[in-house]
């Protein structure tokens, strides 16, 4: 059965050419074009993604977002503007699971779509290994490895690898990894982030200043590459 | 911390006037006891040393009299130019301040300190223009003779009876940090002007010889002599404290002068001060005066300003204080200040003080027995007139005449009554004579008609009637009771009245400087207040005028009348005053000459402006409670203006986070308008790319007529976004042509038809309409932009274009069947980057679209206008006026 995605967003240009593309790659199409419409569609359409754009004419896109975890799970791709960079951070810390930013090209825009789908595919829980770019992990028995040779971290290293490795491919805003690895009480502490990151990057990266595996989304957040 | 160390800290007094002194120049006095020792000679003997040592030394003014060897001291120094001042016909050559300050140079030389400047020179002395060199920081070395000195002014001239005019106040001389003495003895002295070498103006001659004797000369010597040892004393001490070196230096003596109004004040302030001086003391000057006593006399009030200032000068202190016991209230005074001795003048003996031993020095000398009392020698002042208890100076002949009247009255009436009434209430008609008087005119005219009623009580009612003689003994006495009686009832309803009077005038002066005050605290805008205090000043003085800063320059803000403009000496004046916080202009230290005084404004945060006025009385000074007014106003004015400049500050800080506002909504409509379209051409072009091939024919050519849409959208808008920034730089160059008003209208549909195609557009055309001046291409671009409006906004009933003529204009109107605009917004839907309905604006366009409407018909010399809603509660018309050209068409 083909996989079901609603697009939300008032701009007919962007619908008029979205809604090809994803016909022509095999996804049956939803949309709508205001908060109202999607939060019904989500309701009786259940549609396996969501892209959602944060602008909407009746309602604000993250209230849209919020509303709608409420009774689905299904994964939601925002789409926003380059500068409207805290909107974006708040819609993934209300639970969308990436974001792209206009103007796009529809390629990029469909690697992160199947990207978004495949993950909702497996629970989160259940993801315990990652083996891409040279690198594994076995979250389980807490072995990391570069090229086949085991890498020593620190208990803090492994908790944030492992978040990344449980959300691979998506991007995690810092909010998220500071409230998983350091607590809720540290969400604002970014230093810790920066610091850790560095020390992971050198460990686990071919080369630590090219960092490939572990991208950094500019004042968002982190993504783990070369996944699934 | 022990007594000690504390003491020996360096005194903070000591050090502050240490560092005051190093902002300024040095002043260097030679100080002469008399023309002719050679202090000129002594002066330039120096400069050419220092000059010869590589210092930037110049000559700004030197008197050689033509003496040879001074003026082979003063060629090869550099010389300021004299200014040549014409006065009076006369060409005089003075000084040159201004040249001298432009120069600036190390160190100066300017002659004769106590010479007084001729009129309209910047200042009427030139002490005063060595104080502005000493504050430019230049050095200055200048000669003085002793019996210039403001507190020995007095004693010169008692000595060698001759009276010096002109002084150099003490401070000066105190403030100076270096004085050398140029001493030679009188024999010597003597000598060189029997031998000519000391320089006399012909006319002087005879006086100055009687002053060159030997007694004068000695005396001078010594009177020089000691002022310097004091000067060094006084350097030793001031030494001592700023290297916080332990005493004995504390001065022991402390002197206290006790000053009154009368005119010997001046005459026992000087004493004090020389007192001081000799003792090396600290002195203080103060006044007493009772809390209901205030006087009124504006004569006594500026006599004890005077000698208030003038002791001052001389170095004291002064205050003034408010005690009913004022011997009471000047010893606790004195204990509190630990003041060692207390002079004041000699008073003036009465039989009644001789015979009580009362009155203030004995009161002093009996109460204070450990205090040193000092009763001066004052010269016989001309007794002042002993006219206040009969009303000081005011014109006493209505109420002389009005006693008369009232008498004459009181007579007439006491005859009709005679034969109803007892001789002895008769009394009482001619009392309420009395006290009418009192009641109209004051205690002056009270006395007065007690004394005519007195005398006409007499001559009429008792027998012998007629005479002044009266028969029956009991009568005197009853008379006389009735004189004292009328009297003191007379002047003591009087004095009530006096005071009411007084409270009255003070009332009224208070309530013009509320409504004052109420005024300018209702003016917010500068310009408001302003204009309300010139008016003020003007109404209670002469002309007035405000100046205000203005990147460091005072300009004239306002002036009443308002044709009144300043001179460049009162502007010169003003930016003095604001320079140094000071008053100048008319009888001041600087520009006396000028008919405008200028008064510093000043507020908590700083120097606000100066204030200029002319005084209605040019040849008197202000009176007191004249002084006390101007103060006020000038207080109240300095906060209003200062009130509504911090107004000011707050809009314009207002008005730049507006800017910041609208820079960020323009920042954000810009990136929406522009991402949008590209991020359909973007979307629609990679995807053609990647599943072109896949797609149905339908699907393609789809995206590729909204890639040529999009595109045409984004240079519609970019098109704009020139447009606008070429009309807002001028830039844009407009046409006027004779331009057919249905010609261009037909343009406009025909192209907007082609951009909207799923959009009605209807055009309409009055026959025979005349031309319109306008750039035709412009003219369409406005139709169109008001065209995509109304598609974008206007609903999908489409939209009409119609032109007609209404008098002598043809107007354009493009009107929709929209909702149409709210009316708060009609007004606004111009202004740039204003967009109607969702202000997150996703749908409205650039929110330029009216703006450049607007922007290119107010160039073609058009007008605009908006109108919702246009038919039936919908739809939203606007409007373009054009003025119509009457010109033939051509057939």
């Amino acid at each position: 059965m083909n996989k079901r995605i609603l697009v939300v967003d008032d701009e007919a240009p962007i619908q008029r050419f979205l809604k090809p593309a994803l016909a022509a790659s095999g996804y049956d199409v939803l949309t709508a074009e205001n908060g109202r419409q999607a939060l019904h569609l989500i309701a009786t359409g259940a549609p396996d993604l969501i892209v959602l754009d944060l602008g909407l004419p009746d309602m604000d896109g993250k209230e849209v977002l919020e509303q709608a975890r409420q009774f689905s799970q299904a994964p939601v791709i925002v789409l926003s503007a380059r500068d409207r960079e805290a909107e974006k951070i708040a819609a993934l810390d209300l639970g969308a699971d990436d974001y792209v930013e206009k103007p796009f090209a529809i390629g990029e825009f469909m690697a992160r779509l199947r990207a978004a789908l495949r993950h909702a595919a497996r629970n989160e829980k259940e993801i315990l290994r990652f083996d891409a770019g040279g690198l594994s992990v076995d979250l389980e028995r807490r072995l990391v490895s570069r090229e086949g040779a085991s890498v020593k971290l620190t208990p803090k290293e492994f908790d944030l690898l492992a978040v990344l490795v449980r959300h691979a491919g998506k991007v995690v805003t810092h909010r998220q990894i500071l409230a998983q690895v350091w607590g809720p009480a540290h969400v604002e502490d970014t230093q810790y982030l920066r610091v850790f990151v560095g020390q992971l990057r050198a460990k686990i990266e071919p080369s630590p200043d090219a960092p490939r595996l572990i991208q950094t989304e500019a004042g968002v957040g982190y993504r783990l590459c070369g996944g699934e | 911390m022990s007594e000690t160390t504390r003491d020996r800290r360096p005194d903070p007094d000591a050090l502050l006037a240490l560092t005051a002194e190093e902002r300024r120049g040095r002043l260097k006095v030679f100080l002469g006891a008399a023309p002719g020792v050679g202090k000129t000679y002594a002066m330039l003997q120096n400069a050419r040393r220092l000059k010869d040592e590589g210092r930037d030394v110049v000559i700004g003014l030197v008197e050689t009299h033509g003496r040879v060897e001074t003026a082979a001291l003063a060629e090869g120094l550099e010389t300021l130019p004299r200014k040549k001042i014409d006065y009076r016909g006369r060409v005089i050559e003075e000084f040159d301040l201004d040249a001298a300050l432009a120069r600036k140079p190390a160190l100066i030389v300017v002659d004769e300190l106590a010479h007084s400047n001729p009129p309209d020179s910047r200042h009427p002395k030139r002490w005063q223009d060595v104080e502005d060199l000493l504050d430019a920081r230049i050095n200055v070395w200048t000669a003085l003779n002793i019996q210039h000195l403001e507190s020995l002014a007095d004693v010169v001239s008692r000595v060698t009876g001759v009276t010096v005019r002109e002084t150099v106040p003490d401070s000066v001389l105190q403030r100076a940090h270096d004085v050398v003495l140029v001493d030679i003895t009188p024999a010597e002295l003597i000598q060189r002007l029997h031998d000519g070498k000391v320089y006399l103006p012909e006319t002087a001659k005879r006086a100055t010889q009687k002053f060159f004797t030997p007694g004068n000369l000695t005396a001078l010597r010594e009177i020089a002599l000691r002022r310097t040892a004091d000067r060094v004393d006084d350097q030793m001490v001031a030494w001592l404290r700023q290297n916080a070196i332990e005493g004995p230096w504390e001065t022991s003596e402390h002197l206290l002068v006790c000053i009154g109004d009368d005119e010997t004040a001046e005459n026992v302030v000087g004493a004090a001060a020389r007192l001081a001086t000799q003792l090396n003391a600290a002195w203080i000057a103060v006044h007493v005066e009772a809390p209901d006593g205030a006087s009124e006399d504006p004569a006594r009030l500026t006599r004890l300003d005077a000698a208030l200032r003038l002791a001052e000068r001389l170095g004291g202190e002064t205050r003034r204080m408010i005690a009913r016991d004022g011997v009471a209230e000047v010893l606790r005074f004195a204990r509190r200040e630990n003041v060692t001795q207390i002079v004041v003048g000699r008073p003036r003996t009465t039989l009644w003080r001789r015979l009580t031993g009362s009155g203030f020095v004995a009161a002093l000398a009996a109460q204070a027995p450990d205090i040193a009392l000092h009763v001066v020698n004052t010269p016989e002042a001309p007794r002042a007139k002993p006219s206040v208890a009969l009303g000081s100076h005011k014109n006493i002949w209505p109420g002389f005449v009005a006693a008369l009247a009232a008498v004459a009255v009181a007579v007439g009436l006491g005859a009709g009554l005679e034969a109803a009434l007892d001789l002895s209430d008769v009394y009482m008609v001619f009392l309420l004579a009395v006290l009418a008087c009192a009641a109209s005119f004051g205690p002056s005219s009270a006395v007065i008609a007690s004394l005519v009623s007195f005398f006409a009580y007499n001559f009429f009612f008792i027998p012998p009637l007629h005479t002044f003689t009266i028969a029956k003994p009991q009568e005197v006495l009853s008379l006389l009771v009735f004189l004292v009686v009328a009297v003191l009832t007379g002047s003591l309803a009087g004095r009530a009245r006096e005071q009411a009077t007084a409270a009255g005038r003070r009332a009224h002066d208070l309530a013009a400087l509320y409504d004052f005050s109420r005024k300018l605290a209702g003016a917010a805008r500068l310009d408001d207040v302003l204009w309300a205090s010139a008016t003020h000043l003007q109404k209670v003085f002469g002309a007035a005028a405000v100046l205000l800063p203005r990147d460091g320059e005072l300009q004239l803000r306002t002036t009443w009348p308002p044709d009144r403009e300043l001179s460049p000496g009162e502007t010169s004046a003003a930016q003095w005053a604001f320079d140094k916080q000071e008053i100048s202009g008319w009888r001041t230290g600087t520009l006396p000459n000028l008919p405008m005084q200028f008064r510093p404004l000043s507020s908590p945060r700083g120097a606000v402006g100066v204030c200029g006025f002319t005084p209605q009385d040019p040849d008197h000074p202000l009176a007191p409670e004249q002084e006390r007014e101007l103060a006020a106003l000038l207080d109240q004015i300095a906060l209003a203006i200062d009130r509504s400049l911090l107004i000011g500050e707050a809009v314009r800080a207002a008005a730049l986070e507006d800017n910041d506002k609208l820079r960020s909504t323009l920042l954000s409509s810009l990136s929406h308008d522009l991402r949008t379209p590209l991020a359909s051409i973007t979307g629609a072009v990679t995807t053609l790319r990647q599943f072109g091939a896949q797609m149905p024919e339908n699907d393609r050519d789809d995206l590729l007529a909204s890639i040529e849409e999009e595109s045409a959208r984004l240079s519609r808008f970019v098109a704009n976004l020139l447009d606008m920034s070429r009309i807002e730089s001028g830039a844009l160059k407009l046409r006027h042509d004779f331009v057919e008003p249905a010609e261009i209208v037909r343009a406009a549909a025909e192209r907007a038809k082609k951009v909207f195609a799923n959009f009605r557009i209807g055009a309409s055309v009055a026959p025979d309409l005349p031309f319109i001046r306008a750039d035709a291409q412009m003219l369409q671009q406005v139709l169109f932009n008001l065209l995509d409006n109304a598609h974008k906004y206007g609903g999908e009933a489409g939209a009409v274009l119609h032109a007609r003529q209404e008098g002598e204009t043809v107007v354009i109107s493009v009107t929709d069947d929209g909702p149409g605009i709210k009316p708060a917004d009609l007004q606004r839907i111009f202004e740039k980057f204003y967009r109607g309905g969702r202000p997150d604006g996703r749908k409205a366009g650039t929110g330029l679209g009216l703006s450049i409407c607007k922007g290119l018909v107010d160039s073609m010399g058009g007008t605009i206008e908006a109108q919702s809603p246009a038919a039936r509660r919908r739809g939203t018309r606007i409007l373009l006026r054009f003025p119509a050209v009457r010109m033939k068409a051509e057939p």
